[in-house]
């Protein structure tokens, strides 16, 4: 699961792989429109529904987070 | 440089607003104005209130309309307005104050699609070109004179959330190219041609009335599906459809190759013209 989210954030946001920080929305590493993206990729590709509730900054803040989120979500 | 605004105050949200925040903050060295950003409308990824905190620049929110109406009426110096993805309605005792002059971008060429979500009504008729409009404030809605226009493409798989991005980078392109000119109030604005009975977009109105239709060709479906499409932003609700008789929701959807087909709970697969496939995720409701 991990190494495709991996392979989603290249493709949209190749800055998302080396970012290190915990904030890439407010870093300006990943914009709204982005998100938008990966949202709808991952949707497809892991078949779940990520709520608007969980597309806030923080669950984006870096590649971990997108992760975690992903996980959670795969296992409800 | 020389103007006569001593004051700019920006509202809006989002990329827009964001970055002509940015260039009016970078020019107040060439002017000596002041500045202020207000947020109507709060959205969970905005970096506006980010922007603001970084660069010192005076930060409010007014969700509520009244507030914010008689927040501005208090205005005493002359003051330039930007509203840049704003979906305030600007009352018109404000307008037609001398000390007062608002500029608005809105996302289409005006005067065609006034009003609002402008996107999703170039994509569901089919244009092939929309583009951006800069225009004064007048007391009527989207009518006031053109300052500046700028207009692109509509790509056939253009979703609007992507339509609305390219937006944002030309209402930052032509902000850029008028600010001097609005400054400086030698703006050579157009007056607009608004036919009798212009039909206005209101945010009550949703493309086909949300309703997907499968007996419609796969093209216009798939039109209906980009025109709403602004990710998880909630601007329109999920469009619905009828399945064997009752009500479903739409999830998502994707054109996708013949070859890229998985049978699935709850999936369509509509052929394209082309041969390539509409794919729609459903749930019953």
């Amino acid at each position: 699961m991990e190494e495709k989210v991996l392979e989603i954030l290249e493709e949209y946001c190749e800055e998302a792989l080396d970012y290190d920080g915990d904030n890439m929305m407010e870093e300006g590493v990943i914009d709204s429109f982005t998100v938008i993206n990966i949202v709808s990729e991952l949707e497809d590709v892991f078949d779940i529904e990520i709520d608007a509730k969980y597309v806030v900054a923080e669950n984006f803040r870096n590649k971990e987070a997108i992760i975690e989120l992903v996980r959670q979500l795969i296992d409800e | 440089m020389k103007t006569n605004f001593t004051q700019i105050v920006v509202i809006g949200y989002g990329k827009a607003a964001g970055e002509v925040l940015k260039y009016i903050h970078d020019r107040r060295a060439d002017y000596g104005y002041g500045l202020e950003f207000i947020e109507h409308e709060p959205h969970a990824l905005s970096v506006t209130g980010q922007i603001c905190m970084e660069r010192g620049i005076p930060f409010a929110s007014m969700p509520d309309k009244r507030e914010l109406g008689d927040y501005l009426g208090e205005i005493r110096e002359k003051t330039l307005i930007v509203s840049a993805s704003n979906n305030f309605l600007f009352p018109a005792a404000l307008v037609e104050r001398e000390n007062i002059t608002i500029i608005n971008f809105h996302n289409a060429l005006l005067p065609h699609y006034p009003g609002r979500n402008a996107p999703s009504w170039v994509i569901y008729q089919g244009e092939e070109q929309t583009g951006i409009t800069w225009h004064y404030v007048t007391a009527g809605v989207d009518e006031g004179s053109i300052i500046v226009q700028k207009s692109c493409e509509i790509g056939p798989d253009t979703k609007a959330y992507e339509l609305t991005e390219r937006l944002m980078d030309l209402a930052c392109e032509g902000f850029y190219e008028c600010f001097d000119a609005v400054l400086r109030e030698n703006a050579q604005a157009k007056p607009q041609e608004v036919a009798p009975g212009r039909r206005m977009y209101r945010s009550t109105e949703i493309p086909g009335d949300g309703f997907l239709d499968l007996q419609e060709k796969p093209e216009k479906l798939y039109r209906l599906l980009r025109s709403v499409d602004y990710g998880k932003s909630g601007i329109f609700p999920p469009l619905q459809t009828e399945v064997s008789g009752a009500r479903a929701e739409i999830l998502r959807y994707r054109k996708i190759a013949p070859e890229k087909r998985q049978e699935g709970a709850d999936m369509l697969y509509l052929p394209f013209a082309d041969g390539q496939l509409l794919k729609i995720k459903y749930r019953m409701l």
